[in-house]
């Protein structure tokens, strides 16, 4: 018998009976009380913060914070809703993380509705209403939201004063590209323009969004169907690409994150940026040598006397059907998101604006900021969270950013080709390529059979 | 049969193939020598040099600047150590399993006569022409319907069922088990599963051998099973623990580079020790002995 | 084999239990069911409905689909013109008999097989990068007009993923072509030689021949895995979930990982999976036919 066994067997035998000794000695444990699964660190500190006092308070249900990727949120939530795989009790869940969350059947949504309770307790007319519409599913909000997230425009104070602009002039889009214009110049002498007016281009998705719904473009209407092909868009998104593309083209986009980022904002690479709140706080405390040098203003409306804002991101916290303390859960929930301590710590920390309206009379957001020259910036982003506008909450709204965008792609890349700079010319062009996506979009959700209801 | 040997002096022509083999395997390893400088350099060093950091030490490397400070730290605050004891039992236990059933099942078509033999053999062969990505989703809806998604078993049942495995013990067994042993044996009264531990086994120890180490390597490396399987993280192998890491530490390159490294020493060292016994094992299946 | 009477027909049929049953459950039972399944939509494993030829329909026009086959079959030609050659080459060169530490060679260039997809993906993809990656690195320090800022994984996502790939697989054909190149009778090639065959025509009328068989297995498993590639794009550009810039990196497999376990359908991942079976059968059934002509 043992002749047959050698060397490897031996090892590998070993191997699996000391693992499966071990492995019964050392079984999963299952934790008692509450989970909550974030993806920023800053949420996370937070929400630590409140957990310590909760746990304290509650010692029969306390809740656990863990901070994770959001794939891996996405995976793990997503999975537990398929098939029953163990997921927390709280989870906050991303703008782009919730599509999928809502695209089958309404039962299936692994979120509580809270539609109810938001009604009964008076959080509903408390919290700012266009909050709530990324987080509603055919009628039923299925998480409490995080913010609001109003966009203004960051821009360099130094370089406007050094070349003695008012800014107070500027009440549209044109005016603004007009009188910024002598700031558009040759840094280095190779007879190309380094500094831009607008921080974006063809392939920024995210702003195309923010801009889209500032001139009052819409992705879907009520009933949630596609309207991208909406002539109102069409002018947009033509407008959008004589900024983006031409001789004379005013925008440029910084990327996201990195370091090359950083030293192209410092350069002033682009004199103005689209600023939801957060990217506010991000640029204050990823460039805090820069402190005095950015100042915030409404946005430049599309036509005279149009919206002054938009909005971009959003988190919510849903509770999971899968708790098993929905009531204890979603206590919590209401403790760290209603709390006047998380609104200031989250102003603190981010300049990130709280959504409950009962938190905006809070003196620290009057604060003078010494970064933004002394604007109270949390004032200034609150004054314009009852415009902002609202977010589709379709679950295709991923599908159709992406076709959207890829027909502003398309209609740069004819422009150029064309040499057709103008917006009213490329109006046909536009239209064109948005029926095509609109087409391409439509087929995508003809074949959700789980959504047909809404339609 | 292998070809004339030729005198063995240092021809032209061989320091030329010399050089070309030494540039392939030069080429072959960089990636693990850059892995291994990786592990143990600090952040600091990892920009200003590509392999080990400049210095004064010996050979003009600046050895003080090395340390295993990675390695302590994916073993004291990270869950390494956890998915190291959940790789080293999916891989240990699962490929005693394939083994096994493999075995037995070779057993069971190449040694009997029996009505459906054939047509099971072709069945069974046949399905290695379906790609595993076909099976994978119907094959989760059945383990998710028998409640075995995010358990050990949901990866242990399935590994129990190898074609390849199959095929190579029914090869082996074909090749090297005379039927006139078995037959004397059943004469002398001996019991089935007798003959096939005490005689079948012993002959085909070569493929034993051969067939647990691939099987073993396979389910290390596997990362897309248990990526879709275990759901909670204790339960994760190293394979899918290190991505985990990368995602959370994607700037510190040192400690994924660890991490990676202790996720592939031991194949590393199996594979070291028994290199032969695999590759004989593999290509027996191809070539005809 | 003379059919024995001494044992009970139970018998075969205890040995293969363990594995029939393992079979039935897990490989069977599922590959009828993802007939089954081409034929419908499911929001995850517990929610089904039928929706008939609709998953078909919808593939056909569906430009991720495209996409996809359209990376798959590039990155599978790449790779055979790649892999084979330099796998037949390294075998050849270690073919040789006066040559020491042939097992340390053969050792190392069959090592990267050994380490899974996973640490591939996750080593390249610090080999790749920009400025610090060893590539742009080295090739920066040997010549300085090298652009160490070289964009691999942006934007030379195919490049890359072949790259990755054939360090990955050589070693792992070259250790089959090995093998056949020792059966090789000695006699046939000194024969040739002495009959006045240069080097080229000796690879070419005599070896070639003889590693025939082994050189059309290589063939059917470098073009079967290759059309089935996977992890190696999803990891490496797991960020994007597989797809790459601009889905560049977007293979068949990895839509189907998408569809099925990212979004859920189930359905639409099974009739994706059995176009690309068909796919498969067919190649391979194509190559049965070419070598059996071959061999008349």
């Amino acid at each position: 018998m043992l002749k047959m066994f050698s060397p490897g067997l031996w090892l590998v035998l070993l191997l699996a009976a000391g693992s499966t000794v071990l492995i019964a000695l050392l079984p999963v444990r299952q934790q008692a009380g509450m989970e909550m699964w974030l993806f920023d660190a800053n949420h996370a500190k937070i929400a630590n913060l409140i957990a310590t006092d909760w746990n304290r308070d509650h010692p029969k249900n306390p809740v656990q914070i863990h901070l994770i990727t959001g794939a891996a949120i996405q995976s793990r939530m997503m999975s537990g809703f398929y098939s029953d795989t163990p997921v927390a009790d709280l989870i906050e869940v991303e703008r782009g993380m919730i599509g999928q969350v809502f695209a089958g059947p309404l039962a299936d949504v692994g979120f509580m509705d809270l539609t109810n309770r938001l009604n009964r307790e008076g959080l509903r007319t408390g919290i700012n209403e266009p909050s709530f519409s990324p987080w509603t599913s055919r009628g039923h909000i299925f998480g409490l939201p995080h913010d609001v997230h109003p966009v203004m425009l960051l821009y360099r104070a130094d370089l406007v004063a050094a070349a003695h602009i008012d800014m107070s002039t500027i009440e549209t889009w044109d005016d603004y590209f007009r009188i910024m214009r002598p700031l558009m110049v040759d840094l280095d002498g190779d007879g190309r323009v380094d500094r831009f007016l607008l921080n974006a281009s063809p392939t920024s998705i995210y702003y195309h969004e923010v801009m889209l719904l500032q001139a009052g473009g819409r992705m879907f209407d009520d009933q949630n169907h596609p309207t991208i092909n909406e002539p109102l868009n069409a002018a947009i998104i033509a407008r959008l690409a004589t900024w983006y593309v031409g001789p004379n083209h005013v925008a440029s986009e910084v990327p996201l994150g990195g370091a090359s980022s950083m030293r192209l904002i410092r350069e002033g690479y682009v004199v103005g940026m689209l600023a939801p709140d957060w990217f506010a706080g991000g640029i204050r405390s990823g460039l805090p040598d820069m402190a005095g040098k950015f100042k915030v203003m409404p946005l430049p409306a599309w036509e005279k006397g149009g919206r002054r804002t938009s909005v971009l991101g959003g988190t919510m916290l849903g509770i999971t059907k899968a708790s098993r303390t929905p009531e204890a859960a979603w206590a919590f929930a209401k403790a760290l998101y209603l709390s006047p301590l998380t609104a200031e710590r989250l102003y603190d920390e981010a300049r990130i604006v709280n959504p409950i309206k009962a938190n905006w009379n809070q003196p620290f957001y009057d604060v003078p900021d010494p970064y933004f020259c002394g604007q109270p910036i949390g004032r200034l982003y609150i004054q314009l969270a009852p415009d902002v506008p609202l977010r589709p909450s379709s679950a295709f709204y991923g599908q159709a950013s992406q076709v959207m965008n890829l027909a502003i792609i398309q209609l740069c890349q004819y422009a150029d080709d064309h040499q057709l700079y103008d917006a009213h010319a490329l109006e046909p062009e536009a239209q064109r390529l948005l029926d095509g996506a609109q087409r391409e979009l439509q087929a995508q959700m003809d074949r959700n059979v789980f959504l047909r209801a809404t339609r | 049969m292998s070809p004339t040997p030729r005198r063995p002096l240092l021809r032209p022509a061989t320091l030329v193939i010399y050089v070309a083999l030494g540039f392939f395997a030069l080429l072959t390893l960089i990636p693990f020598l850059w892995m291994i400088c990786a592990a143990v350099k600090s952040k600091e060093d990892f920009f200003t040099s590509q392999f080990l950091p400049r210095g004064d030490g010996f050979l003009g490397v600046a050895w003080d600047h090395l340390n295993l400070h990675q390695f302590r730290r994916l073993f004291t605050e990270l869950p390494v150590p956890r998915a190291l004891l959940n790789s080293i039992f999916l891989a240990s236990v699962g490929s005693i399993l394939a083994t096994l059933f493999s075995a037995m099942g070779g057993y069971g078509l190449s040694k009997f006569r029996f009505r459906g033999g054939k047509t099971l053999s072709s069945i069974i062969l046949g399905t290695v022409v379906l790609p595993g990505a076909l099976l994978l989703g119907p094959r989760f809806e059945t383990l998710f319907h028998l409640g075995l998604v995010d358990s050990y078993l949901g990866i242990f049942l399935p590994a129990m069922a190898p074609a390849f495995g199959l095929y190579l013990f029914r090869q082996a067994m074909i090749n090297s088990v005379p039927a006139d042993i078995l037959e004397s044996a059943r004469i002398d009264g001996c019991g089935e599963f007798r003959i096939f531990f005490q005689i079948v086994l012993p002959i085909v120890r070569p493929m034993i051998s051969a067939y647990l180490i691939i099987s073993f390597i396979a389910i290390w490396n596997d990362y897309i099973t248990p990526q879709i399987m275990l759901q909670t993280p204790e339960r994760q192998p190293l394979s899918v623990a290190i991505f985990s890491l990368k995602g959370l530490y994607a700037d510190d390159y040192s400690l994924i580079m660890a991490g990676t490294l202790v996720s592939i020493a031991p194949v590393m060292l199996l594979f070291f020790l028994l290199q032969r016994e695999f590759i004989s094992g593999l290509t027996s299946g191809a070539v005809k002995g | 084999m003379k059919n024995s009477r001494l044992h009970s027909p139970w018998t075969p049929w205890l040995f293969l239990a363990p594995f029939l049953l393992s079979f039935g459950a897990f490989f069977a039972w599922p590959a009828i069911r993802s007939l089954m399944l081409s034929f419908e939509q499911t929001f995850g494993p517990k929610t089904t409905a039928f929706v008939g030829l609709t998953n078909f329909r919808y593939m056909l026009h569906d430009p991720f689909f495209w996409t996809a086959v359209g990376n798959t079959v590039v990155f599978t030609l790449a790779a055979v013109l790649v892999q084979v050659p330099v796998a037949l080459a390294l075998a050849l060169l270690l073919n040789r008999s006066d040559l020491r530490g042939r097992r340390v060679f053969r050792m190392i260039f069959f090592a990267p097989s050994i380490v899974g997809v996973a640490f591939v993906a996750i080593i390249y993809s610090l080999i790749l990068e920009k400025r610090t990656g060893f590539i742009n690195g080295s090739l920066h320090s040997l010549f300085p007009a090298w652009d160490p800022d070289f964009p691999w994984l942006e934007h030379y996502v195919m490049p890359s993923l072949i790259l990755a790939q054939a360090w990955l697989s050589a070693g792992f054909y070259m250790v089959y072509f090995l093998a056949a190149l020792q059966h090789v009778p000695g006699e046939l090639v000194d024969a040739a030689e002495i009959d006045g065959a240069g080097p080229w025509q000796r690879f070419r009328h005599v070896t070639l021949p003889e590693i025939r068989p082994v050189l059309n297995l290589i063939l059917l498993l470098v073009v079967v895995g290759s059309l089935q590639i996977f992890e190696l794009p999803y990891l490496l550009y797991n960020e994007t979930n597989g797809n790459g810039p601009e889905n560049k990196a977007l293979s068949i497999v990895t839509y189907l990982y998408q569809t099925g376990f990212r979004s859920g359908d189930l359905g639409y991942a099974s009739a994706i999976g059995w176009l690309l079976t068909l796919v498969l059968v067919g190649f391979a059934l194509v190559q049965r036919r070419l070598t059996q002509k071959e061999e008349l």
